[in-house]
């Protein structure tokens, strides 16, 4: 047994989670041998890229300290839209997820729709900004800010 | 049981429904209070109709569609209080709205309650229905008002709906003031309608009626609900979809009265020579003031210009 609450996110990273007064904290750990991992995607990646952008959002309203909020809403083309937020912190009902240097805050009645979700940033004039991947999409409307599960 | 044959019109209530105030007691209807700050922002994501803009006091109709573009329900969304709405639906299965809805609350804060046991459902058409309801609950209503009045000490709403293109009035109360407020309105000189009649009233306006007309099977456009859409709103539920259908002009059926000399069977499916040319979605029982039977039918485009003649079954029906 490695840790308890071990889980892998890709084949050569995993993640651990705490619950610590009804917060969820899940921390990725980066390499780990597989034949150690437990049980599947169960978090949310954001890269790198994506993670900086954040961080310049952040930088220009001046929040020292900050998270991303990640939810999903009723409404959309698809039916469930997509929200983004940059927050100074999680609610109580938040997993709170670290992912390139960044705190993502997933409430947890939308984590259910998000589960396995890599959210990355496309940019230039032809950029879409925030893209989300998300495994539990069957349909994306065109403009990928609203889906269906 | 009735034959079809025997069923008359009843001149009375149809004049009553035409020209002076009918009403339709239903027996089984769609009452659902949906509350919480987030309630009309997400009913405005989620339907064809802008809603943020609706004040309270105020009504709007709406349509909640699939995301592949069908129509789950129609239902009058009317504002109460600040956050407080009552969805009112044709529909005799509350569950499907509430279901929907439910299915697509996420992290807002909102709350449904089906009132339909527990409230009932009367409506007054026709145009003295105005002085119907000023002489019984003391005041004349707006267009696509909402108003909480007293009746007999107990609180029930009136609803204004101007999306039927005919003056329409619905009532909701507690169950048990249901009868002495029929009753009143009676004595007011609202004529009770009975169902056949009023089936007979609106395939004659060609008003599109819940799990016929529209439903699972239908897109909005092409159920005679364009009116319900707002195409400049931005997205909801099957949003792409519908703006598809509108933009490309991909819509392949239209709503369209039908005349026969004999009744017709909703459900049959209507031909134009050897081609399919749509199905009948209500069909009357009763000979109209024309000396035809009437109904309505799903007709494809080609086959709906005015004075069509189309096969249905064993005999003929004209577009209308």
């Amino acid at each position: 047994m490695l840790l308890s609450g071990l889980s892998r996110i890709s084949p050569s990273t995993c993640y651990i989670s705490n619950t610590i007064e009804g917060v969820t904290r899940i921390t990725t750990v980066g390499e780990i041998d597989d034949n150690n991992v437990a049980e599947p995607l169960n978090t949310i990646q954001i890269t790198e890229k994506a993670a900086g952008k954040v961080k310049q959002f952040a930088a220009d309203k001046k929040m020292a300290t900050f998270g991303l909020k990640v939810a999903v809403k009723g409404g959309g083309c698809s039916g469930l839209t997509y929200v983004l937020e940059i927050v100074d912190g999680p609610e109580a009902d938040d997993k709170v997820i670290d992912s390139s240097g960044v705190e993502v805050y997933v409430p947890k009645k939308a984590f259910v729709f998000l589960a396995g979700t890599v959210l990355d940033f496309s940019d230039g004039l032809n950029g879409k900004g925030f893209e989300f991947t998300n495994p539990n999409a069957k349909r994306t409307c065109g403009c990928g800010t609203s889906f269906s599960v | 049981m009735v034959k079809q044959s025997q069923i008359q019109a009843i001149p009375t209530q149809l004049d009553a429904l035409e020209d002076g105030s009918g009403m339709l007691r239903w027996t089984r209807t769609s009452i659902v209070e949906h509350s919480g700050p987030d309630a009309l922002d997400l009913l405005h994501r989620l339907t064809t109709k802008e809603l943020l803009s609706l004040p309270e006091g105020g009504t709007r109709r709406t349509v909640l569609t699939s995301d592949r573009g069908r129509v789950v329900d129609v239902f009058l969304v009317a504002r109460t209080a600040v956050d407080q709405l009552l969805l009112v639906s044709d529909s005799d299965k509350p569950g499907r709205m509430i279901s929907a809805i439910d299915y697509y609350t996420i992290i807002e804060e909102a709350e449904l309650a089906d009132r339909s046991d527990s409230h009932v459902r009367v409506t007054l058409v026709g145009p003295r229905s105005v002085s119907v309801v000023k002489s019984v609950l003391g005041f004349e209503p707006g267009l696509s008002t909402s108003s909480a009045v007293d009746f007999l000490g107990t609180s029930l709403f009136v609803f204004s709906d101007a999306s039927r293109g005919v003056v329409w009035f619905d009532i909701v109360c507690p169950a048990d003031v249901g009868d002495e407020l029929a009753a009143a309105f009676n004595t007011a000189g609202s004529i009770p309608i009975d169902l056949e009649q009023f089936e007979l009233f609106r395939i004659d306006h060609a008003i599109p009626g819940s799990d016929r007309e529209y439903g699972e099977h239908a897109n909005p456009i092409e159920s005679g609900l364009l009116d319900l859409i707002d195409f400049d709103k931005g997205c909801y539920v099957g949003q792409e979809v519908i703006a598809r259908l509108d933009a490309y002009d991909k819509v392949q059926r239209n709503l369209r009265v039908l005349e026969s000399s004999a009744p017709i069977e909703p459900g049959t499916k209507l031909q134009f020579g050897s081609k399919p040319a749509g199905t009948v979605t209500s069909a009357s029982s009763i000979r109209a003031g024309s000396g035809n039977f009437l109904a309505l039918g799903l007709v494809r485009k080609a086959f709906a210009k005015h004075g069509t003649s189309l096969v249905v079954g064993d005999q003929q029906a004209v577009v209308r």
